[in-house]
């Protein structure tokens, strides 16, 4: 059993296929809804945490990706500039999910990925404007 | 005997690169292992550190004249505009006055950071026309190889300790201190602790006007008390001792610093400020101030405050100390609430280590104070409203 957080983007071509029951049904994975936004007539996006066998998870994605919808891995649309961060942690506690926190011997912060949620709540806190989400 | 250097003395073992530095951070378990006098005569400075957004910051810069001349009234940096109430070319560009078309996405922090980055900054300005200066206008781009003078000149920087910010109402706050979630969902405080310059030297027995600094990144002097200069001790109970309200003035030459240490912030629906970093080098010129760089974040206390009043005095929901704050969790009126520093430790020890390296390449040199801050009789005044 592996996870995978993705984010699926849709155009308004394909925004009304029904793709998580298709994952669910023919690729046997377990598929969580993390966030959805659409809107009409302009497509949307959907951050999905996907569990199940690594092969059954590649090969869902890949009927999801024939199907025309944009699948990225969560750490390519959440970006954290390591550059402009300075380590200060007022992203940390306003984080509902745990992702952030400061190492306890350098003092560094550290991006969890796996526990994010897009929620983007550390965007507005970063006073460096150093995390980004393309959503 | 007991351990009685002089600042010419230290300095005399920076040149022959022998003095012994060490970080605040550093001296701590020294000492705990050979005991305060011995520690005393070893070490010969301890240097702190401090990385915190400082609101009350800005620079100083002479554009040069254009011809024909102009005496400039109004002037815009990157659309962000500085005082011209000064000499014709002189303006003063204060780090949270916003951009009049970018708003709260862009201000003065910033063009003094692009600044120091070597970037273009556009210059606009208006004049009346006078005899002597009869240009009236004037569009062009200046940076720090272009201009004659560029000094950052902060009135109050560097806090000696600042409280704990938390929000008791059902709504979000958007505040200098940081998003504040409803209902106690976070708490926010900023300062380095342990590492903090005036932390180290509390009674200000090393540190005042003339003391050379690190300032955001080359050597800068501390010019004068901080405004808002309020270094009362506070005996919140018995044997524990809080210091808090001293401020610094500092100055440095903009031209030499690095947006390494000097970088412009956003804090959402609140403003711009500047983060500034500064590290102040103590001299231990006795047993009585290696005492005081002993200092540990869970001997430093200060106070919880609810924002969520917002009045000039606000309630406190009790004191909290600062290895408790950097666990990353409190208790307040029994409930855990997670929290989150706004200054940055990782560069507070950064810098003072950076400071210590200075030194010991003899880079750095320690400068006595020309004049002690006094430090009796000061009180905060209130501005009152005429009935």
């Amino acid at each position: 059993m592996t996870k995978k957080k993705v984010i699926l983007t849709f155009s308004p071509i394909n925004v009304e296929k029904p793709i998580t029951f298709q994952l669910v049904k023919n690729y046997d994975l377990w598929v969580n809804i993390l966030q959805a936004k659409f809107k009409p007539n302009l497509g949307g996006k959907l951050v999905l945490e996907i569990r199940g066998e690594k092969g059954k998870i590649d090969k869902g994605l890949n009927f999801v990706k024939q199907l025309g919808v944009g699948v990225e891995l969560l750490e390519q649309e959440v970006l954290w500039d390591r550059e402009r961060c300075i380590d200060c942690g007022a992203c940390i506690s306003i984080c509902p999910t745990g992702v952030l926190c400061l190492d306890k011997v350098t003092f560094r912060l550290n991006f969890n990925y796996d526990k994010c949620i897009v929620c983007g709540y550390c965007v507005e806190a970063c006073p460096l404007g150093a995390i980004k989400i393309i959503f | 005997m007991p351990v009685n250097r002089t600042f010419e003395e230290i300095n005399c073992k920076i040149k022959k690169k022998k003095a012994v530095v060490l970080n605040a951070e550093e001296i701590i378990p020294l000492v705990e292992e050979r005991g305060i006098k011995k520690a005393t005569e070893e070490i010969d400075v301890v240097t702190t550190g401090t990385f915190g957004p400082m609101c009350s910051s800005g620079a100083i810069i002479n554009f040069g004249h254009s011809d024909p001349p102009i005496r400039m009234k109004k002037i815009w940096l990157n659309d962000v505009e500085a005082y011209a109430g000064l000499a014709a070319v002189d303006a003063y560009i204060g780090a949270t006055q916003l951009s009049e078309s970018k708003n709260i996405e862009y201000g003065g922090a910033h063009v003094i950071e692009d600044f120091i980055s070597g970037k273009q900054i556009k210059l606009k300005a208006l004049s009346p026309g006078t005899d002597c200066y009869p240009r009236r206008e004037i569009e062009t781009y200046i940076n720090k190889e272009s201009v004659n003078q560029a000094i950052l000149f902060n009135p109050r920087n560097s806090y000696q300790n600042y409280n704990v910010a938390i929000n008791t109402s059902q709504r979000k706050l958007y505040t200098y201190m940081g998003i504040l979630l409803p209902e106690m969902g976070n708490a926010t405080y900023s300062t380095s602790g342990q590492l903090s310059p005036l932390f180290n030297d509390p009674y200000f027995m090393t540190i005042g006007i003339g003391t050379r600094i690190f300032l955001g990144g080359t050597q800068g002097y501390i010019i004068w008390e901080g405004t808002q200069f309020f270094p009362q001790s506070l005996n919140i109970e018995k044997g524990r001792i809080v210091h808090r309200g001293g401020t610094l003035a500092v100055i440095g030459n903009l031209k030499e610093m690095s947006s390494e240490y000097i970088r412009a912030a956003v804090f959402k629906g609140y403003g711009v400020s500047l983060y500034v970093g500064i590290g102040i080098p103590i001299p231990i010129l006795n047993e009585e101030i290696m005492k005081c760089v002993l200092i540990k974040d869970e001997d430093i206390y200060t106070e919880i405050i609810d924002y969520s009043i917002p009045r000039l005095e606000r309630p406190s929901l009790g004191w909290v100390n600062y290895k408790q704050l950097r666990e990353g969790k409190i208790i307040v009126k029994g409930k855990e609430v997670p929290t989150s520093s706004l200054s940055s430790y990782a560069k507070a020890r950064e810098i003072a280590q950076k400071l210590k390296e200075e030194i010991l390449k003899a880079n750095f040199f320690l400068q006595k104070p020309i004049q002690t801050f006094s430090q009796e009789g000061v009180a905060l005044k209130k501005l009152l409203e005429i009935h």
